[in-house]
This record gives C-alpha cells, sequence and structure tokens, in this order.
C-alpha cells in the first residue's frame, strides 16, 4: 500500500523559470523612447494608407484606427501578428525589426478587399 | 460565404484538436466527460464576454490589453497541458484505471474553457458584425455553420481515432498531442507579447515558406497541430521548446515516481 503517493504535480519551477525570464525581457525594451510611430486607417474595409513604408532593423508603432462601425482583424502571417479593432476604435501594434522586404497584411473579416503591406527598407 | 467558411474554419480547427484529445484522454483515464458541457458553456459565455467588452479590454494597459489578456489565457491553457501530460504520464504508467481524479476534470474543463473564450469571440465578433448586423445572416450564418462543422467532422474523425487505439497508445498519442499544442500556445502567446512590445521583436532564424506556407492549409493544420511558424525568431523558439521541455519533464517525473511506487509494492 502506498496511500502517501498522492501523485501531485510538480513540474511547475520551469513555467516560472520562463515567466520571470519574460517579464526580465519585458523590461527592456519598453524603456527606449522614440520608436516611430505609423497610423493605419480602416475606411470602408479598405487600409489607407495600403503600402506603409519603414526603415529596416527598427522596431514601429503601428496605430490602426478602425473608422467603420464593423470591427476588423488587423492580421499578417509574415509579421505574425493578430489584433481585432473593434468599430470606432484604434489599437496599437507594435512590429519590427525587420530584414528590408515586403510584409503583406489583410483584414481578417474582409479578406479581399481589405489587404496591404509593410515595405521594409 | 466562402470567406466566413474560412475564417471559422481557422477558428475551430484548433480548439477542436485540443477538445477531441482532452476528450480522448480523460476517457480512457476513466472519467465520463462530464466536464464537457461546463466547460462548453463557460467557454460560450466567456467568448460572450470577451467580445462584448473587448473595447474596454483593449483599452486596459495603455492599450495593450487585448494581448495581455490573450497571452495569459494562452499560458494558462499551455500549463493546463503540461499538467495533464504530467496526470496522463502516471496513469499510463501505473497501467491501472486509478481512482477518478478531480485534477484531471478541472484541468480539462480550463483548457476546453479558454480555448472556446479566446477563439470564439472571434467568430462571435465576426458573425455578429457582418451577419446580423449588415443583415447578411444567410450568406454569414451557413458559412459559419459549414465552417464549424468541417472543424467538427475533423474533430470527430480524430476523437473516434484516437479512442480506437489500446488504452496506452491512446495516452501516449494524446500525452504527444497536448505537449505539441502547449508549445503552440507559448509560440502565440509570444507573438502577443511581442506585438506588445513586451518581449522583443528579433529578426527570424530561418525562414520554411518555401517549404510549407503559414497561410496554406498544410501551414494551418500544422499550426492547429504544433504552432507551425515560418519565420521563427530566437525567443520564440526558445520558450517553444522551454514548453516542449516541460512536458517531457512531466513525463521523466512520473516515470521515476512509477519506478519508485514499483520499488515499494515489491
Amino acid at each position: 500500500m502506498t496511500r502517501s503517493d498522492t501523485g501531485r504535480p510538480r513540474p511547475a519551477a520551469p513555467w516560472c523559470a520562463a515567466l520571470a525570464l519574460l517579464l526580465a525581457c519585458g523590461a527592456g525594451p519598453t524603456a527606449l523612447a522614440q520608436t516611430p510611430e505609423v497610423e493605419i486607417q480602416i475606411r470602408e474595409h479598405l487600409f489607407y494608407p495600403a503600402e506603409v513604408r519603414i526603415p529596416a532593423n527598427t522596431k514601429v508603432k503601428l496605430i490602426i484606427r478602425n473608422l467603420d462601425a464593423t470591427p476588423e482583424e488587423f492580421e499578417s502571417y509574415e509579421l505574425n501578428r493578430e489584433k481585432v479593432i473593434v468599430g470606432n476604435s484604434q489599437g496599437i501594434v507594435f512590429i519590427g525589426p525587420l530584414a528590408p522586404g515586403e510584409y503583406p497584411f489583410f483584414g481578417e473579416f474582409n479578406p479581399r478587399t481589405a489587404q496591404g503591406k509593410v515595405i521594409v527598407e | 460565404m466562402i470567406s466566413a467558411v474560412i475564417i471559422v474554419l481557422r477558428e475551430v480547427l484548433e480548439g477542436v484538436l485540443l477538445i477531441c484529445m482532452l476528450m480522448a484522454s480523460s476517457v480512457a483515464l476513466g472519467h465520463r466527460l462530464r466536464w464537457l458541457p461546463v466547460g462548453l458553456a463557460l467557454g460560450v459565455a466567456g467568448a460572450y464576454s470577451y467580445a462584448a467588452f473587448l473595447d474596454p479590454i483593449s483599452m486596459l494597459f495603455e492599450g495593450l490589453g487585448q494581448e495581455i489578456i490573450s497571452a495569459l489565457m494562452l499560458l494558462s491553457v499551455a500549463m493546463a497541458l503540461v499538467l495533464h501530460v504530467y496526470l496522463i504520464a502516471s496513469q499510463a504508467l501505473r497501467l491501472t484505471s486509478g481512482r477518478p481524479s478531480r485534477a484531471v476534470l478541472a484541468l480539462c474543463l480550463l483548457a476546453a474553457a479558454l480555448s472556446i473564450a479566446r477563439e470564439g469571440a472571434e467568430v462571435y465578433l465576426y458573425v455578429y458584425a457582418f451577419g446580423v448586423q449588415a443583415g447578411q445572416m444567410a450568406s454569414i450564418m451557413s458559412g459559419a455553420v459549414i465552417g464549424t462543422g468541417i472543424g467538427l467532422s475533423f474533430g470527430t474523425f480524430l476523437y473516434y481515432g484516437l479512442r480506437a487505439l489500446s488504452r496506452r497508445a491512446c495516452l501516449w498519442t494524446c500525452a504527444g498531442i497536448a505537449t505539441m499544442t502547449s508549445g503552440g500556445m507559448v509560440m502565440q502567446a509570444t507573438y502577443n507579447l511581442e506585438q506588445a512590445d513586451l518581449l522583443p521583436g528579433q529578426q527570424p532564424l530561418w525562414d520554411s515558406s518555401a517549404l510549407v506556407m503559414e497561410s496554406s492549409l498544410t501551414g494551418e493544420m500544422l499550426q492547429a497541430a504544433f504552432g507551425y511558424e515560418a519565420t521563427p525568431t530566437g525567443v520564440q523558439l526558445s520558450l517553444y521548446l522551454a514548453a516542449v521541455l516541460a512536458s517531457l519533464v512531466a513525463i521523466v517525473l512520473a516515470r521515476l515516481q512509477a519506478a519508485r511506487k514499483r520499488e515499494t509494492s515489491t
């Protein structure tokens, strides 16, 4: 009889370490000021501008203003970004630093019309 | 309508895979699926509340509320999955069905509810805005139903496939799926934290899009299965590996305990 064996799950330590690492990393980049900002508007399920030019190897703060009444999801496989912006609202998405190239994005809720790209140069 | 099918299927696929794995493993562990209706109900309620309060939620933490809440949900599911792997492994190694454990029920409930809440919120927002408000109910709803239907049939296939295996094989396959899924969840959490600038954005280590595009069907399936990423960064890859390692550590711990138990009982 091994009644004392309670089988308590214990593998929490690696997670705590990962979380601590995460928080430690988080403190660094946010402290840097002067992140360039770019505004993108959503009107009638289209992005304005549809092409956003940003410098290479630089972190950029995208401010996405949704002027439609409907929600939109800003999404990009290439940028690994995904954010729902409800109608008549705005959202912030940080991107980069990126290598030169083109990074398409789209509105998931209107994928045929809402298309754009970030051009890094 | 086609875009409605795709949008809904993309959201549903990941949750279906997770829930079917939880269902198959909890049945193999000797549980009835009592957690399922509760988990579904909590998930749907969660999805509705998340969608309804998305604007104020997004405004939290200086506009980064959506990313932070989403990352916390993903990391909680990932942690629940690692614990689930431990519980599966310890039961599989003892070779008995054992007493039904409350921990298994609680973890399944939590993981199912959180995953439905996260994915369901987007589906709700989409269907509500573009179907109900835009007066396009017929096309959006039929698209949503077809998308959900494809997801559910894939789930049924997976569930009965897993149940057709022997108990041990079923448990270890579920443990494998849980390990991969937890890695995928951590991967998604890192995107959210990078998007919120809480983790540093980096140049990718490699680009495998020539092999499998993330936007392709295979890419979507692989992403749902193990968080496939064509252009992973160093931070993403290390956190992903940390998550997979956590599950492996859980299995090793269960093995050690099983060995100790065998020693004491002989």
